[in-house]
Order: structure tokens, then C-alpha cells, then sequence
């Protein structure tokens, strides 16, 4: 494609996408999409990237939605404010675990990552100043006003252009991270650590520097999701959270840039415009979780393509396999 | 409070624990599988005694065999789907595969069982003993017994039985045992059947301590999670010392420190542990060969 269509071409895209909930007329979605897409990318880079799976975005996430919620509604903080904090917590915490877990792999990784987010709620369920198990009502609407320009948010119509823009920067972000030279060294520490020593990679920093960077987007999904909810309890910990953003990280497929966020829109839009109520809807999600990975290895995309390349078996796609864990 | 017992509730506490955690450590070290859905076979086969006794007014011995049926039966599902990811031994997908189980579990609990919590009753809890001057319930001396039993049994099968040795062969390299006439297939289903069965006869005789609802089972795999790894992972008769020791921390801590962060404290005997020696628990060394 020419170098300036393909631009043109994703701009109408973005405009189209930006338009469609005006049309539908159904914002509340629209944002809780964009919102857990963010949440998502920063457990996609993790898993896609890093090759491993952290079961503590959810306390990333959480931990933004905590930090503004408290701060905008104790100290009465704007929305500046809070992002700062939200993210400033959410990139502690992930560095705190990064280094308690910088030795471990494959599944002790996993395993105290998912300790880590059961501790964090029985924490948030206990611990008065985070609201206890009642949690923390009330909060402010969205505020992002800049001396006279005025950038408030007071529903979801008025947050949708916010999540949108939040989920954009996202994309790009996530996008320029896989050219840089820290996303380059983590597929090298994700296929070949050894090689990647032998290179004069610092497999260590690496791995703590994507774990650290993958919070950021979490915790600033958090933030938004608490002036979209204006409420924050220890129910930000529940399973349905992680299992969303595994779900949208394995779903489409692994290492494409609009995989999680496909598979955001098609988990969150089954449950608001499609749902059969909530224990068919967990059981729904949960078969899509395995089914994915069961049943589909490599997800909708993997398929997509054996199906498209059926017509022509000499120029069929390479089956995508597991890479071996050294 | 006394100190009498509260190392009484440690040492109870200690072997359901050590109950709960043994469906891992079989799992683990004999087929090198994974399964975070482990506290949700605990749920549902909580579920599944309360409803067998109150729904079906079977006797309690019955109900514990009705559930424990219910978790061979869940445990030879979730393997028929994993088979593939088995066969290639990737444990990261078989971990998020397990927990989309455990979410579906979740589901199917309340769609079944309702959402309001149930307690679930049985004749044991009703009889008590004094012991120095400290209560126990017959229910917690049958937790104890069944614990003791049920790991002397599994020692002698797994360390001296032909059985043992088929498992632990599969385990180290499961090409070399199919070459050796081995049905891999059927010893891996055997294994996650192994691992719902005894999940859920924990749950029968542990859950009756407290309210049974459909988002329990969380404690449950943290200290599954840290009885395996305390133990070192795969051994029997690690993973009963390391039962017992944590179940008496886990007491004292909630008795004199504070009942709410007890799991927190589990949490952070783990990395303690971990930090201190995170080479003995790396999978990636049971690989290479033990």
C-alpha cells in the first residue's frame, strides 16, 4: 500500500470507529470496550511479547482504579492528578513484583503473580483506608479541564471521546514498542534467553522494564474505569476481570497489533448486547478461554488464515506452533 | 484464645491443607500439569456434597463418594480438552486453559446451585470432645484420620507400586515410555481424574468448616500454591509437612495477629521461600532430570 493511503485509510477507519457509537446511540459499551482493550495490551505485551503470563494485571488495574478513586474523592484531586497517581501506582507495584519474581518462569511466575492478586484483594477487603469490602462511592466526574480549555466528562457519550483516545495512544504505543529496541530484546529473552545473554542482553532489566511498561497501560485503563463506574471495591480483583483479559489476549491471535482489542469488543459485546445473565455469560467466556486455546490454537486469526489458504495449498500459511520453552 | 488450642485448630487445619494440596502435588509431580481451576473443583464439589446430603438425603459417606465422582468426572474433562496441549507439554496455555475452566465452573456453580451460601451439615460436626481443656469436633478428628490414610496409601502406591513408577516414567519423558509400551494417554487422564477426586474429597470433609459459596476456592489454591512449594514440588510426604507447618502458622497467626491477613501471611511465607531458594522450585529443573 502507498505510504499515503495507508495512513488515510486508518484514519477513516479511526473516524469510523470513533462515530460508531452515535450511531448505535449505546456509548456505555463503547467505552467499557476501549477501557478493557487498554487494560488488556498491557497483559498482551507481557504474554505475546515476553512469553509469559502475569496473572496480576488485574492488581495493575485495580490499583489505578484505587488510586484515583481515593484521591478524587478524599482529597478532593483532579483528574491530572489522579492519572499521575493512578500510574505511579500501578508502575510500583509491578516493580515491587518484577523484582520479587525476576527469577522465576513459566508457571512459578504465573503462580505468584495470581497469589499476588488474591493477596491484593483480601488487602482491599480488609484494609479501611482502600473502603474496605463497601469500597469507595461517590467519585467526581472526569475533569481534564486545562486553564480555559474546558475537557469534562459527565456521562458516557462525554467519556467515549476520552476512552477513545486513551485506547489510541494505546495502540500506538503498544505499535512503537514492538520496533523499539526493549521489544526486540524481550522476543529475543522470550524465543532464546541464552542467545540473548550471549548478546549482551540484560535479561533481567528487560524483563522488569516490560513489566514495569505493561502496567502503565493496566493502571491507566484503572483510571478511567473509575470515573466511567464512579465506584471502586475489592470486586475490581474478581476473576472476570483476568479472565476477560487473558480471553482478549489469546482470543484473535497473538502478537497482532488490533488482536486484544477484537477480542475486548467481541467478550464485552456478547455480554451487553448478546448476554444470556451472568453465570451463562462466565460460562460463555470461559469456553471461549479454552476454546481458544484448546481448540483453537492461535485463535480466530490462526484459523482465518488455514481457511483462506485452503484454496491454494501451495501457498499455505505456516502453522503457527507453540515455541518451545528452553 | 489459648495457645492449646489453637495449635489444636494448626494441626486440623494443617491436614486439610495438606488434604486440599495433595490433587497438585500428584499432578505436578507426576505429569508436570498445572490446573488453576483446582479451587473451583473445591467449590464445586463442595456444592455437590451439600446438595447430594440436603437435595438427595443421601448419608454422608455416600454424598462424599457422589462428590468425589463429580470431580473424576470434571477432572477427565478438563484433561479430554487439554490432551493436545499435554501431549506438547505447554504449561502456559494449560494454566490459562485451567483457569477459563475454573471461570466456567463458576459459572455452572450459580446457574446450579443458586447464589446464596449454603452450610453444609454433616453428623461428625454435631459431636465434640474436650482436649486439654481445647474443643475439637469429630468432623476434625475425620479430617485427620482421612488426611493420614489417604497419604500413607499414596506414599506406598506412588514411591513402592508398580503404578508409581509407569507415572513417574511418564513424567520424566513421555516419548521414552510410549516406546516402552506405555499408554501416556491413559495415565494422564488417570492423573487429572486422581487430581478432581481428591480435590473434592477434601472439599467433602473440609467445607463443612465454613459457608459454602460459589466464590470460595481462592484460599484454597494460594495454600495449595504454597503447600506444594514449601514441600518441594511432587513429594508426598513434603507436601504433608508442609501442610501441617503452615496450617499451625496459619492458626497462630490468625489467633494472635489477625484473622484477615492470614492468607496474606501464607503469601508471604511463599516469597520468603522463594527468594530464599528459587532454584529448588523451577519447573524447568524438573525437566532436565531430577
Amino acid at each position: 500500500m502507498s505510504p499515503v493511503l495507508r495512513p488515510a485509510l486508518l484514519a477513516l477507519a479511526a473516524a469510523g470507529i470513533f462515530l460508531l457509537p452515535g450511531l448505535v446511540g449505546v456509548h456505555g459499551a463503547f467505552v467499557v470496550i476501549a477501557i478493557m482493550a487498554t487494560a488488556a495490551y498491557g497483559l498482551d505485551i507481557v504474554v505475546s511479547d515476553l512469553g509469559e503470563v502475569s496473572l496480576a494485571h488485574t492488581v495493575f488495574f485495580a490499583a489505578g482504579a484505587y488510586a484515583t478513586g481515593l484521591l478524587a474523592t478524599r482529597l478532593g484531586a483532579g483528574s491530572w492528578l489522579t492519572l499521575g497517581a493512578a500510574l505511579a501506582a500501578g508502575m510500583l507495584i509491578a516493580l515491587v513484583l518484577g523484582l520479587l519474581t525476576l527469577q522465576l518462569r513459566e508457571f512459578v511466575f504465573s503462580l505468584v503473580t495470581y497469589a499476588a492478586t488474591v493477596v491484593a484483594a483480601a488487602v482491599a477487603h480488609n484494609w479501611d483506608l482502600l473502603g474496605g469490602s463497601d469500597g469507595v462511592s461517590g467519585i467526581p466526574t472526569l475533569d481534564l479541564s486545562i486553564g480555559p480549555l474546558r475537557l469534562a466528562a459527565a456521562n458516557d457519550a462525554m467519556l467515549w471521546p476520552y476512552a477513545f483516545v486513551l485506547l489510541l495512544i494505546t495502540l500506538y504505543a503498544v505499535r512503537q514498542f514492538r520496533r523499539s529496541r526493549l521489544g526486540a530484546m524481550a522476543m529475543m529473552v522470550h524465543l532464546n534467553p541464552r542467545l540473548a545473554t550471549m548478546s549482551g542482553i540484560d535479561v533481567r532489566r528487560v524483563r522488569l522494564g516490560v513489566f514495569v511498561l505493561s502496567a502503565v497501560f493496566s493502571s491507566a485503563a484503572g483510571w478511567l474505569y473509575a470515573y466511567q463506574r464512579a465506584y471502586i471495591g475489592p470486586d475490581l480483583f474478581e476473576t472476570y476481570f483476568l479472565v476477560l483479559m487473558l480471553t482478549a489476549v489469546v482470543l484473535v491471535g497473538r502478537r497482532r497489533l488490533l488482536a486484544p482489542l477484537i477480542g475486548t469488543a467481541l467478550v464485552v459485546g456478547q455480554e451487553r448486547f448478546l448476554s444470556f445473565g451472568g453465570e451463562i455469560n462466565a460460562i460463555i467466556l470461559g469456553g471461549a478461554l479454552v476454546t481458544a486455546l484448546a481448540i483453537l490454537p492461535g485463535g480466530f486469526d490462526a484459523v482465518l488464515r488455514r481457511l483462506l489458504a485452503r484454496p491454494n495449498p501451495a501457498a499455505r500459511a505456516p502453522e503457527t506452533r507453540p515455541v518451545p520453552q528452553p | 484464645m489459648n495457645l492449646v488450642q489453637q495449635l489444636i485448630n494448626g494441626i486440623v487445619l494443617g491436614h486439610a491443607y495438606a488434604l486440599i494440596a495433595i490433587g497438585w502435588t500428584v499432578l505436578l509431580g507426576v505429569a508436570r500439569l498445572v490446573n488453576f481451576g483446582h479451587g473451583q473443583i473445591y467449590m464445586l464439589a463442595a456444592f455437590v456434597t451439600w446438595w447430594a446430603t440436603v437435595g438427595l438425603g443421601l448419608p454422608y459417606p455416600l454424598a462424599i463418594l457422589v462428590a468425589m465422582l463429580a470431580g473424576v468426572l470434571i477432572g477427565l474433562v478438563m484433561q479430554a480438552a487439554m490432551l493436545r496441549l499435554t501431549f506438547t507439554q505447554d504449561l502456559v496455555s494449560i494454566m490459562i486453559v485451567t483457569l477459563g475452566f475454573g471461570h466456567m465452573m463458576r459459572g455452572i456453580a450459580g446457574l446450579v446451585f443458586g447464589g446464596n451460601p449454603q452450610v453444609l451439615e454433616t453428623p461428625l460436626s454435631w459431636i465434640d470432645f474436650e482436649l486439654a481443656g481445647a474443643w475439637v469436633t469429630a468432623q476434625d478428628l475425620a479430617i485427620i484420620l482421612v488426611t493420614i490414610l489417604f497419604f500413607l496409601l499414596l506414599h506406598l502406591t506412588l514411591e513402592r507400586g508398580a503404578l508409581g513408577r509407569t507415572a513417574r516414567m511418564v513424567a520424566e519423558d513421555p516419548k521414552l515410555a510410549q516406546l516402552a509400551g506405555i499408554d501416556v494417554r491413559r495415565v494422564y487422564f488417570a492423573v487429572f481424574a486422581f487430581e478432581g477426586a481428591a480435590v473434592a474429597l477434601a472439599a467433602a470433609l473440609v467445607a463443612p468448616r465454613t459457608p459454602i459459596l460459589t466464590n470460595i476456592g481462592f484460599e484454597e489454591v494460594i495454600v495449595t500454591f504454597v503447600v506444594v512449594v514449601l514441600g518441594g514440588i511432587g513429594s508426598v510426604a513434603g507436601s504433608y509437612v508442609a501442610g501441617i507447618g503452615l496450617g499451625i502458622f496459619t492458626a497462630l497467626f490468625g489467633g494472635f495477629v489477625s484473622p484477615a491477613y492470614a492468607t496474606t501471611a501464607a503469601f508471604g511465607v511463599l516469597i520468603v521461600v522463594l527468594v530464599l531458594r528459587p532454584s529448588g522450585l523451577a519447573l524447568g529443573a524438573g525437566k532436565g532430570g531430577r
